[in-house]
């Protein structure tokens, strides 16, 4: 494994990249159903950083925010697709430009 | 009644401490009787709200006699506060402290001596008769009772004035008394005339009232200044050689309060007056030297400041030059209201403030003067505008006015007694007469325009009768009470001597013989044009009624009183102070007047120069009967061979200029009102209207509207937007830390 070795720099680089990405996607998408994925994106990209560093720091303790993202991003996803289904069903879209509701 | 005749007697039964601390329950009765009769008397019905109101004066009353009688005893004493020494004849009830604010405080106390008594005996006695007749001539009026709420809360105000032992609790009482008045004056609001003469009278007293506090306010100072001054300085020290007393009154200017009666006594016996060279200390002459407002001034300055505008005050609500306008006008009010609060009680609180700070006016000969002189023109300048009014009840102001100026004669050339008296005897016939107009309204369908009157003298027997009392009474005649209390007070200014103001004395005599002239000349023209001769021919009604019982029974008893009171005022009746023989007034207000009098004589402020008063009083008769008999034949004789015929010019041009009352509340607009409400309306249009309403409101306002408005198109509902926002700020802030904090 010499030559190249994976530093704590490069999954740093990795998660800052999905995060982007996630980011990215969240803004631009007009399609609820890929924001949503792309809010899982984010997630797991910070899922990867935290993890990252604890492996760095040979804590075991980093894994636990991991394990609660994980949940949440569970819940979210059981939630959020209900939302969107629920969306779906009385307006027959799910393109975020239609659903201007926080508007009065 | 034994103590009513003779107040010399030492036999009072009780215990007089039981009775000082019941002294609160003479206010409280009213007081409670305003409250219910306010509250519930609507629901309680005519009948219940009548008895009750007329029921808590009359139990006053009865507390009052009580207090009369225990005055009357030399047994009845209390320790001043101040001095630590004993106060005789006299009873007190200290009830806490009320409030305190520095090193100011203030009490809550009641003081009765014989002034205070002899006012209660007028308020209580008075007034319940007053109520009394009221229920008659309420009986038709549905807001009888506010009007029972409000008649009930003046007498427990005018109470107050007489009883409060400060100056600060006379004074709850003098603004609630104000108060009352206003509320009266406009009883029937939804005409607005007399809306508008409530508020007249409001305001006018409120002006009077603003002299009044600032007087006070000095008088506080005063105090102080002489307590520092008396601590710190070797001069003051003198004054306070007695220790004892010397630390009981410091020790009552901190607890009672600088402007507790007995503090203020204690104030003046230790401030000798200025001619009192050869005493030690300060005098009146002293230069204050204590840091604040009054540095530079002498004492006697001060104190005579203060008095000015203690009179200023006492003109307000006395009615007398320059703020006399609002009592005619206050005749919009119920009759009863007239009769009680604005000629029996209430207009006399500013002779029985002087009466009571006494011992301070007669330090300070400057303020005597004033008064003596302010009384004297108020005198003449109200009877003046009496001869000329055609409303019965206008002429009967104007005559309060004018004997309310006879008082403040008195009390300006020191016999306060006189002023008193008159005060009392006033009360009684002034109170007859104008129930009396108030009975001929009742019989006449509220007509009280004396030229449609006439001939009442067979239609209505007891009014007329009445009346007539009455009117002898206060036109001098002598076997009436209002002889001797008026030409005692006149008596008094000849034989009197303010030091530093020797024309003071005999030209308010003379001046005060004119009024008496002028009040017996309208007095009977009033009664000639509304009892004799033949009844108008355009009159409201062709036939008057006579009034029902409790009227009558209120006339012929005031009517009595204003005959017996002629008691009080018989000179060289009963020994006296000195040894001299005095009249029963005199004698019996001698306790209360006495340092006064001490004072006086000591300094030599007034001198009053011993002389029969037996010429003097002929003189008055004289000038009574001429007045009084020049009248008759004018209005019973001349004018009436003269009818048709247009009056000389001289009396026709006097007649007019007394008729519109000489253009002063033409002069007061004019000078006064005009130019305040331009001013009004100049600060209304730029500071309300425009820096206020405009800039200030309408601008915030405006601003954020505008703002808002532009901001408004940044909310478009769409969730991305805001994340977009959100994200780039983040971003910013990431780089902001990352640049400047973490580097």
């Amino acid at each position: 494994m010499d030559g190249i070795s994976i530093t704590l720099q490069h999954y740093l680089f990795l998660a800052a990249l999905l995060f982007s990405l996630g980011v990215f996607g969240v803004l631009v998408r007009r399609n609820a159903l890929v924001v949503f994925m792309s809010v899982e994106l984010m997630l797991n990209a910070s899922n990867l950083t935290f993890l990252a560093f604890a492996r760095d720091a040979g804590m075991d303790v980093g894994h636990l925010p991991a394990l609660f993202v994980i949940a949440v991003a569970a819940a979210e996803a059981a939630i959020g697709l209900a939302i969107i289904i629920a969306v779906f069903r009385s307006r027959g879209t799910v393109n975020v430009d239609d659903i201007r509701t926080m508007r009065l | 009644m034994l103590a009513l005749v003779n107040p010399f007697t030492d036999a009072f039964p009780g215990a007089p401490e039981n009775l000082a601390n019941l002294l609160w329950v003479i206010v409280a009765l009213p007081l409670a009787g305003a409250f219910l009769c306010g509250v519930l008397g609507k629901f309680m019905g005519r009948a219940n709200t009548n008895f009750l109101a007329c029921f808590t004066v009359f139990a006053s009353f009865i507390l009052s006699c009580l207090t009369l009688w225990a005055v009357g005893a030399q047994s009845t004493q209390f320790i001043s506060p101040a001095s630590g020494v004993p106060v005789r004849w006299a009873l007190w009830l200290d009830l806490g402290r009320w409030f305190s604010a520095g090193d100011f405080s203030a009490h809550y106390g009641f003081l009765v001596d014989r002034l205070t008594a002899a006012m209660l005996m007028v308020i209580t006695g008075i007034g319940f008769l007053i109520h009394l007749y009221s229920t008659e001539y309420m009986e038709h009026d549905d807001g009888y009772w506010r009007y029972f709420a409000y008649l009930n809360l003046f007498v427990a105000m005018m109470l107050t004035l007489v009883m409060a032992d400060n100056l600060v609790l006379l004074f709850v009482g003098w603004e609630g008394v104000g108060l009352c008045s206003y509320l009266l004056i406009g009883f029937w609001y939804r005409d607005t005339e007399k809306a508008w003469a409530g508020r007249k009278a409001f305001i006018t007293n409120r002006i009077g009232d603003f002299g009044f506090l600032i007087g006070m306010f000095l008088l506080v100072l005063l105090v102080g200044a002489t307590e520092q001054m008396g601590r710190e300085t070797a001069l003051g020290r003198s004054n306070f050689s007695d220790i004892g007393r010397a630390r009981a009154w410091v020790t009552a200017v901190h607890d009672q309060g600088p402007l507790n009666l007995e503090v203020l006594r204690e104030w003046a016996l230790r401030m000798p007056a200025e001619t009192a060279k050869d005493r030690p200390g300060m005098t009146l002459g002293t230069t204050i030297t204590t840091e604040g407002p009054l540095k530079g001034k002498t004492f006697g300055q001060v104190l005579t400041a203060a008095l000015l505008l203690l009179l200023l005050g006492a003109a307000g609500k006395s009615a007398q030059i320059p703020l006399y306008v609002w009592l005619p006008d206050a005749m919009a009010g119920p009759t009863p209201v007239s009769a009680l609060i604005h000629a029996a009680t209430m207009v006399t609180a500013g002779v029985y403030l002087f009466c009571r700070l006494s011992f301070l006016l007669v330090l300070s000969p400057t303020a005597m003067a004033w008064v003596a002189m302010i009384g004297a023109l108020t005198a003449i300048w109200a009877a003046l505008i009496a001869f000329a009014q055609d409303d019965i009840k206008k002429v009967l102001a104007y005559s309060t006015v004018s004997q309310l100026g006879f008082m403040f004669m008195g009390v300006g050339v020191g016999v306060f007694w006189a002023a008193a008296l008159h005060l009392v005897t006033h009360a009684c016939f002034k109170a007859c007469l104008f129930l009396g107009a108030g009975s001929v309204m009742h019989g006449n369908a509220d007509e009280t325009d004396i030229r449609r009157l006439g001939g009442l003298r067979k239609e209505m027997p007891w009014t007329w009768a009445t009346f007539a009392i009455a009117t002898l009474a206060i036109t001098g005649i002598v076997p009436l009470s209002g002889f001797f209390s008026k030409d005692a007070i006149l008596h008094g200014a000849h034989t009197t001597e303010v030091a530093g103001y020797p024309w003071v004395g005999h030209t308010v005599y003379w001046m005060g013989l004119f009024g008496a002239l002028c009040t017996a000349f309208y007095m009977t023209r009033l009664y000639v044009l509304t009892f004799e001769g033949k009844r108008a021919p355009d009159a409201r009604v062709p036939h008057a009624h006579e009034s029902g019982f409790r009227m009558v029974f209120v006339l012929v008893f005031l009517a009595f009183l204003s005959v017996v009171g002629v008691v009080w005022g018989i000179p060289e009746l009963v020994p006296g102070p000195g040894g001299r023989k005095v009249a029963l007034m005199e004698g019996y207000l001698a306790p209360a007047m006495n340092l006064a009098d001490r004072l006086a004589s000591i300094y030599d402020t007034v001198t009053h120069t011993e002389s029969s008063p037996w010429l003097g009083f002929a003189i008055a008769w004289a000038v009574a009967l001429v007045g009084g008999a020049t009248a008759w034949l004018v209005f019973r004789s001349w004018l009436p061979a003269r009818a048709g015929k247009p009056l000389p010019n001289y009396i026709a041009l006097f007649w007019s200029w007394a008729r519109a009352k000489f253009y002063v509340d033409e002069l007061y607009d004019l000078l006064i009102i005009r130019p305040f409400t331009v001013l009004s309306k100049g600060l209304y249009k730029i500071v309300d209207a425009g820096l206020i309403d405009g800039v200030a409101v309408g601008g915030t306002a405006g601003v954020l509207r505008r703002v808002g408005g532009w901001l408004r198109y940044t909310q478009t509902g769409n969730a991305q937007n805001y994340a977009t926002v959100m994200a780039v700020g983040l971003l910013i802030s990431i780089g902001v830390v990352l640049t400047w904090v973490l580097r």
